[in-house]
């Protein structure tokens, strides 16, 4: 079976055995829909390494995978893709060199550097949707911008311990910069103290990769204006409504 | 007044004994606003990214009333 095998039993109406179990929730229609989309993913740590394997387990047809890390030994205890073969590997070259051994339906572009400011639109644009699994306030920032520039929807999360926040950012919903506004000294959250250990990464992307595949097949309702904010160590998930014109958030 | 307050992660520290998950209750006179309760609690404004009063996101001028739900969280950025 190939992508081209895939899609066509997809337009006959045939559900290709592989993306069987989608059938009573994605249906032929969204798994048409994933399989020709276009996801960026910034970041293959914790996050990004979740969200890549969900999606291309999920059916997402093109993947373009942002990187500029190579994997180390203190990344073993959450990234899905650091394992003691991949150590000192670019992280954006083994999410493909993954994704070609669960679903050879996706392409991926892997992309082994930072995305910078100034190429960022231009590397994001095409792309239906992009995932924000960075790791700093201000590449953050840098992202949301370029996602807007290019107009298309970002999917954020940051986690650090046992917390995490996840929420979907459409290109004129400004109520989430009070988010990144806030200046503090540092470029971090409480991560710096707290540190990552495994089943957050996991919980959040799980979130994420959730609304990219809302997004894409137009299923349910996506976070937006919305901030789900999870703290596991306590069971407690809170859904924030972001107000519009968020600079009231940010007022000292 | 009577305020819920529920503190998150690393702000847990700052809540009273006995308190359960970072949860408990405040008496305040009418009229104090988040900044005042943050005092009243003893957690200084930068340590706290977000809050939210009965689910939604309100800066630190906001006027709290009986009864309200109010959530404190520290900024959180890893990946």
């Amino acid at each position: 079976m190939t992508r081209e095998d895939s899609l066509s039993q997809l337009k006959s109406g045939i559900m290709p055995e592989r993306y069987r179990r989608n059938l009573g929730t994605i249906g032929i229609a969204g798994q048409r829909s994933l399989l020709n989309a276009k996801v960026a993913i910034v970041g293959a740590g914790g996050l990004g390494g979740h969200v890549i394997e969900l999606l291309a387990r999920q059916g997402v047809g093109h993947l373009k995978v942002f990187d500029g890390d190579c994997f180390a030994a203190h990344n073993l205890n959450r990234q899905v893709l650091a394992t003691e073969k991949t150590m000192g590997m670019n992280k954006a070259l083994a999410a493909a060199a993954r994704v070609s051994e669960i679903n050879p339906d996706v392409r991926v572009t892997a992309v082994s550097q930072m995305l910078e400011a100034s190429g960022a639109a231009e590397w994001l644009s095409g792309m239906d949707v992009v995932v924000d699994a960075l790791d700093t306030i201000s590449s953050r920032r840098m992202l949301l911008q370029a996602a807007r520039d290019v107009r298309i929807p970002l999917v954020h999360a940051a986690i650090a311990g046992f917390t995490g926040q996840v929420a979907t950012v459409f290109p004129d919903d400004r109520a989430i910069d009070a988010l990144f506004a806030r200046q503090t000294d540092s470029d971090r959250g409480i991560e710096s103290v707290l540190g990552n250990p495994a089943t957050t990464p996991a919980v959040a992307a799980a979130l994420q990769a959730q609304e990219v595949v809302k997004l894409i097949t137009g299923i349910g309702q996506p976070l937006s204006s919305k901030l789900l904010y999870f703290d596991l160590e306590y069971n407690l998930f809170e859904i924030i409504q972001m107000p519009e014109g968020s600079k009231s958030l940010c007022e000292k | 007044m009577q305020l819920e307050v529920r503190l998150y992660a690393t702000l847990r520290e700052h809540a009273p004994a006995g308190a359960i998950a970072g949860v408990f209750f405040l008496s305040l006179p009418d009229g104090v606003t988040v900044k005042e309760l943050l005092d009243e609690i003893g957690i200084s404004e930068e340590k706290v990214h977000m809050r939210m009063v009965n689910g939604v996101g309100v800066a630190d001028g906001h006027v709290l009333k009986d009864n309200d739900r109010v959530g404190l969280f520290p900024p959180v950025g890893g990946g």
